[in-house]
């Protein structure tokens, strides 16, 4: 019974990484209507950026991830301003174009200037460690990750439903046409969403580099992740999103641990299975 | 006068037959241009130390081989290309490599997951490939010795290595009686755990095998697959995840705690350069307590031959690393093309692979001996802990167990191994 509980923390570990980066997929396209395919790639740029000033330039870790977040979400805002407000007006098909073309070149972009070789930085010496949960050790880190993720969750409820920029971004989201009717300056609100998202997708990559690995290509491997999650949840639903997380992360973890032989397609399966029963996601509609 | 006219004659036919040949410079004596030698390995994402490697080991056996006047006085040339670790972009590049860069040879390949989609392909295209990695026993086993697919040689030591030797290693700690693996999940981690469980089986009866995680390539958290074998309460963990994976891997079970828990780790590949690297300082603080055992399929600190620390001393002059085994492979593979070559005199397939019978040649790691039923070269490597050296900056293998090639290496006719999990 202890190790089907301790699987289910460690799962719900994995469930966190998870929900940083969907939340911010899902943000971006609630209000937005764009399904950013190089989301991942933004958490992939978070991570080579947290390795820069933590793994190679020695600065504390905590600043690191501030870093990697501004620089981050200075990238998301050129995409934004740069490219993706191009093409709100057009066919979906363009979008996917796009940001697949992102995907391309942030990878190229970061084989040219980190080297194509995997980066694995220490462990900060206050995270590394365990401590006795149901008996056997668990790690500090994983702890800090679900902590960490919890306040996201928590702070970006009060985000959207207690602050003044969280209603005028559900107002755009629900009628954009609407919100500039009233006043609303909506390309502000795209740009302002745009770069709070890849903030998210960054914090998640930033988080993950002492124990997880900074290679070219894991934004791909991140983005399959995201996106079943954020259609599981419903796409652009942040409570759905948090929701599938934690199934996905925790069933996982219990697919690893009850039926490893069919690791490779187990999140497929619970995706399949709820799209059987829900085709509009879980908090769609 | 006539008779001057002749000797005019006679001048002028060597001035213009003769001089114009290139004076001193040896021709190609296989009448091409140059010998293209098409390289391939993973070079981007967690694995892609091994293809850089690869490519820095041909680069210096071209170096190396066209400074000193080629084969048989022609150059060599070779194109790298990025198989991605996967099995459609290695025979996309195949392809590309022969037809239309006209490739005479082709070296490299990590996966065994790409090899095996390689090998058919490599008869189409009538080219000989020489594998300096991927290492599943299928490749020769079943794709050349049973399936008579020539165009593979392999230089690389195969699974046994990872499989064989450990049971070798582990059947004489009787303290260990419970396995479990973190394997790879594909083929390389698939065959590497039935063919361990199988041998070790035959001397410990005793043993058992109690749990099984499997990670497909790309896994950014093993966390899961950790805490689900330790859940079995092993002694002892046989992983076969490499490269980045492999340095996420044994951190990630290092925060949960596992070395407290097992008596020994066996990492397949653990002994490669990038790995050694990437765990340095965990290392250098034992926090692994001894417990880490690995393997390779060249390790820079064995044979201890003048030859070996040459070429150690050259690969770090030329690249500032230490060689990883890929490297070692690779180098010694543009060898083995040029000797076979020499003695075949030809490019043709069927004639180098004749070449190649009965071929004997010392390369940085050792002997290595042609084998032509499965056209594995067959070589020794031993296996060992992994510790800190004063005389190396990164950990090494220490503690080597060395056994004798045959003693671990499959041999013909071959028993089947079970490939599925």
């Amino acid at each position: 019974m202890d190790s089907v509980l301790f699987q289910g923390l460690i799962g719900l570990s994995m469930a966190m990484y998870l929900w940083l980066i969907s939340a911010g997929l899902t943000i971006i396209f609630g209000v937005l209507r764009i399904v950013n395919f190089a989301h991942g790639s933004l958490y992939m740029v978070g991570a080579y950026l947290a390795f820069t000033f933590y793994g190679l330039l020695g600065w504390p870790f905590w600043l690191a991830i501030v870093l990697s977040l501004l620089g981050t979400g200075l990238l998301g805002f050129v995409m934004e301003r740069g490219f993706l407000r191009r093409i709100y007006g057009i066919e979906e098909a363009y979008q996917l174009l796009l940001t697949f073309g992102f995907i391309l070149i942030l990878d190229d972009l970061v084989k040219i200037v980190w080297g194509g070789v995997f980066k694995i930085p220490q462990i900060p010496a206050f995270l590394d460690g365990a401590w006795p949960v149901f008996g056997r050790p668990f790690p500090v880190y994983n702890t800090f990750i679900i902590g960490i993720g919890v306040l996201v969750a928590v702070g970006l409820w009060a985000l959207f439903e207690k602050t003044w920029w969280g209603r005028t971004v559900r107002a755009t989201a629900s009628d954009r046409e609407m919100a500039n009717a009233i006043g609303i300056n909506v390309p502000r609100v795209f740009s302002g969403v745009f770069v709070f998202g890849s903030m998210l997708a960054a914090l998640g990559g930033a988080l993950g580099t002492p124990v997880r690995v900074v290679a070219p290509g894991i934004g791909a491997t991140m983005i399959i992740q995201a996106f079943i999650i954020t259609v599981i949840g419903g796409l652009g639903n942040l409570k759905g999103a948090f929701v599938s997380s934690l199934i996905v992360g925790i069933l996982s973890a219990y697919g690893t641990l009850f039926f490893p032989v069919f690791e490779l397609f187990f999140i497929f399966v619970i995706m399949a299975v709820v799209l059987l029963v829900r085709p509009q996601g879980l908090f769609a509609g | 006068m006539k008779r001057g006219i002749g000797i005019f004659s006679a001048l002028l036919f060597l001035t213009l037959v003769l001089l114009p040949a290139p004076p001193a410079v040896a021709q190609c004596q296989l009448g091409v241009p140059a010998i293209k030698i098409g390289v391939q390995g993973a070079a981007s994402g967690p694995h892609a130390d091994y293809g850089r490697q690869i490519e820095m080991g041909a680069t210096m056996a071209l170096e190396e081989i066209n400074a000193a006047g080629g084969i048989l006085g022609c150059k060599i040339e070779i194109k790298f290309m990025d198989d991605e670790n996967k099995a459609a972009t290695g025979v996309k590049n195949a392809r590309y490599l022969v037809t239309e860069w006209g490739a005479h040879f082709m070296v490299g390949t990590d996966s065994s997951g790409v090899a095996m989609a390689m090998g058919p392909v490599l008869a189409e295209l009538k080219r000989i490939h020489f594998f300096t990695h991927a290492a599943t026993h299928r490749l020769t086993e079943e794709l050349v010795a049973d399936k008579k697919i020539k165009e593979i040689v392999r230089v690389s030591v195969p699974v046994y290595q990872d499989a064989i030797v450990a049971a070798l290693i582990f059947k004489d700690r009787p303290e260990i009686k419970r396995w479990a693996t973190i394997g790879a999940d594909y083929e390389y981690g698939v065959v590497a755990w039935n063919m361990f469980k199988e041998t070790l089986k035959r001397y410990r009866p005793d043993v058992e095998f109690v749990g099984a995680a499997w990670a497909p390539f790309l896994t950014l958290d093993f966390s899961p697959h950790v805490s689900a074998v330790m859940a079995q309460k092993p002694d002892a963990i046989f992983s076969t995840p490499w490269a980045g994976e492999a340095v996420m891997l044994i951190r990630q079970a290092l925060i949960q705690g596992v070395f407290d828990q097992i008596q020994a780790w066996w990492q397949a590949m653990g002994g490669s350069v990038d790995v050694l690297e990437g765990i340095s300082s965990e290392v250098q603080r034992d926090r692994f307590k001894g417990k880490l055992w690995a393997t390779a399929r060249y390790i820079h600190n064995w044979p201890d031959t003048p030859e070996n620390r040459a070429w150690v001393e050259r690969f770090k002059k030329r690249w500032v690393r230490l060689p990883n085994y890929s490297a070692e492979t690779t180098y010694s593979s543009l060898f083995i093309i040029k000797a076979a070559v020499e003695k075949s005199r030809s490019l043709d397939t069927a004639k180098v692979i004749e070449g190649l019978k009965g071929m004997q040649i010392k390369n940085p790691g050792g002997l290595r001996v042609f084998r032509s039923e499965d056209q594995q070269f067959v070589y020794n490597v031993p296996a060992g802990r992994v510790v800190m050296d004063p005389k190396y900056p990164i950990p090494v293998l220490g503690d080597l167990k060395i056994f004798d090639a045959k003693d671990y290496y499959r041999h013909p006719p071959f028993t089947p191994v079970a490939a599925t999990k």
